[in-house]
């Protein structure tokens, strides 16, 4: 039965108690889509018999009593799409001709449709560049000279099946602008790797987000591309579907917990609803070296998200195809460096990752060795006051009763 | 000739019978001289006090400029603390055997003038190893000039005004750490808006202007230097010495208690100092402050210290006790860090408490280390305590670095509780064994004042 999760005890004043977290885990269960501890995954190429064959990747991560599908797709900009079903045989149907026509309504389905209990979308559509040479704040907006932004729907894109690994079960879009004429990307890509996951862990690489199998990662590495000023900040234009009228916010939690990622003490997520619904969560830092270390960390900015006109942004047939045409949509930008400190230009390098998922967010706990050091660091003090105390009584008693003596 | 003594001694003493052929200001028999050599006195440890704490002043300026992660921006504060690991035993004999107190804060003073300049040389020349050497001959400096101070102090004031004198020094020291945490950062700025640029020229030439507190000092050392030989020729005046006898086979005698006092020395001073080498960041990053704020809240166990330590020391004078107050102080630091470390409380309320507790701790543990050893020894035994403190800083500022790199803010604070807590352990466990062995450490004023009488009956 799901819920039965053990709970996982928030630190700090935005992380709920333990006890709340249960009621809200066992309040959830009767929807019957969370808190999955295991998950069989599977990640499927949909193959197209196109040329240049067209990108869709299928992940399918299927628990006792709940499937979770994440379509992840080039087809103009890249998107995913994130369907959450309360059975374990929900199946995703594709009809091509239909996905590749001018109005792809339809052509992308998740069956049975009256088991799906939620479903958005995610596009990225814009990768931005900015002049930060006269921005001393860090904090302005925009936070420097804009240069054209280039257009991720203009992308060509590699194809996904070279790239799909079923033992990390990932896979990596790597895209360049089809029309190149300043020859920015000669060298360089823009990457979208995608890894999902059958239970819950860390990875090794920084900024190390706890994932469990409710969730999916992405990683956005932009390598090799040639700036077009010395010191450019670059940023992601990120969209997705509102609810309703009005846009989700992001929501900035703020713990005492570094462990994972040193000295980033906050964790942005984007809540599609009221819990229990899908999210996005990532910790405000992105990496200017492969490696992670701390002194390649930058700062990512993310701005509200504010309602965005569908036709001026690059549109996105899978989202389409499954939503169909009347949405609103919302959007949001990230700023990933400052004007001072490491950045891009220093090995023309930056990455930075984000979970998406379904349910309650994970939240990180402190972790063994900590909580282990804490309990001897305060223990052993606390039973040697102890024991001293004891000492104490005894030999008062002791030295008293040679007093009558005297 | 004994009458001619006699009358220099009451000069010294400031005797009001003595003939004043001079101004106040310029006789050294007069209070008003003396209270301009104890100007100098004061300032001449402001430099290097000021300099010492430049890394942690301009933390984030350090790590982005020389492009340097934490653990090699905490080797600056290693490579201070090196030298001291041997120095403790040697600055005494240096100034009373090689050199003479005048002659040793002179050069002690050219010490911490040169390192500053070659530290500032690394940042221009954009060499951390350059800047790493600057640091190790500061450290030459530094702490001996503290020794060379404390005689200078002995010299003119003794059995006058020297504890508060010595209070005043320390309080001098804090200050000239307070001044550097919020200065530097705003000097940083304006050679930056000078310059046009940030980078490791920049960094540099703050450094050099920074450096300018330390020709202040050697031109307080070269002052007190002829202050002090015109004195003695004046008054024939003795040159200081610091008395102190360094007998390292004393170690094999030292007794438990001493033991545990250097033990909890040791791990209590090291969850202080890096932890303020690394704070800035740390205020900045969890807790929102601003550069200015963090530099602010940074300082503010020295700015606590400067006023609270002589009143904490009169506290201690007056009601004795020395290891309640000592394991109140480390219980407290303990409280402080848990604080930093678990909540998101603001971090004014801990730091303050660390500030209280830090100068109470300094009024009642160093004290106590006069009653667990004979007079003869008291000279090794600090050194070695000044020198095992050094030692375990060194190692302590390159692992709180490698920590921060790796793990984290949350579990270096974790590391630091870690140490606090030995340190209560230690008290506690003093506190047992000066009680099992009828020691005289936690005694009250009154039942010290009692065994005084009792022995000189």
């Amino acid at each position: 039965m799901c819920g039965c999760e053990e709970p996982r005890w928030g630190w700090g004043h935005c992380a709920p108690s333990p006890m709340l977290l249960l009621s809200v885990l066992l309040s959830a269960a009767p929807f019957g889509l969370l808190g999955e501890e295991t998950r069989q995954v599977s990640l499927e190429v949909i193959p197209d018999w196109l040329d240049p064959p067209q990108n869709l990747l299928h992940v399918r991560a299927v628990g006792t009593n709940s499937t979770l599908h994440y379509v992840w797709s080039s087809l103009g900009p890249p998107a995913v799409l994130l369907v959450a079903t309360n059975t374990p045989y929900s199946t995703l149907s594709v009809n091509w001709s239909r996905l590749l026509s001018p109005k792809p309504d339809g052509g992308l389905m998740v069956l049975p449709k009256d088991s799906i209990q939620f479903s958005s979308a995610l596009v990225f559509t814009r990768l931005f560049e900015f002049d930060s040479t006269n921005t001393s704040d860090a904090a302005a907006k925009p936070p420097g000279k804009p240069y054209p932004p280039y257009s991720l729907a203009k992308f060509s894109w590699n194809n996904i099946s070279d790239s799909l690994d079923p033992a990390t079960m990932s896979a990596t879009f790597q895209g360049r602008p089809i029309h190149d004429p300043t020859k920015a990307f000669a060298n360089g890509s823009l990457s979208f790797r995608v890894q999902a996951f059958s239970r819950s862990g860390r990875p090794a690489q920084p900024p190390r987000l706890l994932h469990t199998a409710d969730t999916c990662q992405l990683e956005v590495a932009l390598v090799g591309a040639s700036p077009q000023g010395n010191r450019s900040l670059f940023g992601l234009e990120v969209a997705t579907l509102g609810q309703g009228p009005d846009c989700p916010s992001v929501q900035e939690q703020h713990s005492i917990d570094d462990e994972y990622t040193p000295a980033v003490f906050q964790l942005h997520q984007l809540l599609w609803g009221s819990v229990p619904t899908g999210f996005v969560q990532w910790r405000p830092v992105a990496f200017s070296q492969k490696q992670g270390s701390r002194e390649s960390a930058l700062p990512c900015q993310a701005s509200p998200l504010y309602p965005a006109l569908a036709y001026l942004l690059p549109q996105s047939p899978i989202v389409r195809a499954f939503f169909g045409s009347q949405n609103n949509f919302c959007a949001f930008n990230l700023t990933f460096g400052a004007s001072t400190g490491p950045g891009y230009w220093d090995q023309h390098y930056l990455s930075w990752s984000m979970l998406l998922g379904v349910g309650t967010p994970p939240v990180d706990a402190l972790s063994p060795l900590v909580l282990g050091i804490m309990a001897v660091a305060l223990g052993a003090p606390g039973l040697m006051l102890l024991a001293g105390g004891l000492f104490l009584l005894l030999g008062h008693k002791r030295y008293s009763e040679y007093q009558p003596i005297n | 000739m004994e009458e001619e003594e006699e009358e220099a001694r009451a000069l010294l003493a400031g005797g009001p019978g003595a003939p004043s052929a001079l101004p106040a200001l310029c006789d050294p028999g007069r209070l008003a001289h003396r209270l301009l050599v104890l100007l100098l006195m004061c300032f001449l440890g402001f430099g290097s006090y000021f300099c010492y704490d430049n890394p942690a002043a301009l933390q984030s300026q350090f790590k982005r400029d020389m492009q340097v992660n934490t653990t090699k921006f905490m080797l600056l504060y290693a490579w201070y603390s090196w030298p001291n690991v041997v120095l403790c035993f040697f600055g005494g004999f240096l100034i009373d055997r090689v050199f003479g107190i005048r002659w040793g804060t002179i050069i002690f003073s050219c010490f911490v003038c040169i390192g500053q300049v070659v530290f500032a040389l690394g940042g221009i020349f954009n060499a951390f190893w350059l800047m790493e050497f600057g640091r190790f001959v500061f450290g030459i400096g530094g702490e001996s000039l503290a020794v060379a101070q404390n005689t200078y102090a002995v010299s003119w004031f003794k059995g006058k005004e020297l504890n508060l004198v010595f209070g005043l020094q320390l309080s001098m020291a804090r200050i000239g750490s307070t001044v550097n945490m919020n200065l530097m950062g705003w000097l940083y700025s304006q050679v930056e808006a000078l310059l046009g640029s940030a980078g490791p020229t920049t960094l540099g030439v703050t450094l050099i202007i920074g450096g300018i507190t330390c020709i202040l000092s050697l031109i307080c050392a070269l002052a007190l230097a002829y202050l002090d030989q015109r004195a003695e020729r004046i008054l024939h005046k003795e040159q200081g010495k610091t008395g102190e006898v360094i007998k390292l086979t004393d170690v094999k005698d030292f007794s438990l208690p001493l033991w545990l006092i250097f033990i909890i020395c040791v791990s209590y001073y090291v969850a202080v100092f890096p932890f303020i080498g690394l704070g800035k960041v740390f205020f900045i990053e969890k807790f929102g402050f601003s550069s200015e704020a963090a530099s602010a809240i940074n300082s503010v166990v020295y700015v606590i210290s400067a006023p609270m330590s002589p009143v904490f020391g009169l506290l201690v004078d007056k009601t004795g006790r020395n290891i309640v107050w000592v394991l109140c102080a480390v219980a407290a630091t303990l409280a402080s860090h848990l604080m930093l470390a678990l909540t998101l409380w603001n971090p004014w309320i801990a730091m303050c408490l660390l500030g209280i507790s830090y100068s109470l701790l300094a009024c009642a543990l160093w004290p106590m280390v006069a009653f667990v050893v004979p007079e003869h020894q008291l000279g090794t035994a600090y050194g070695f305590m000044q020198s095992i403190q050094n030692l375990g800083l060194a190692i302590i500022s390159i692992i709180a670095g490698m920590i921060l790199d790796t793990r984290g803010y949350l579990f270096l604070e974790v590391f630091f509780i870690a140490c606090v807590s030995l340190s209560l352990l230690s008290v506690v466990l003093l506190y047992v064994v000066n009680h099992a062995q009828g020691g005289n450490l936690n005694y009250s004023a009154r039942q010290r004042e009692e065994i005084k009488l009792s022995h000189t009956e």
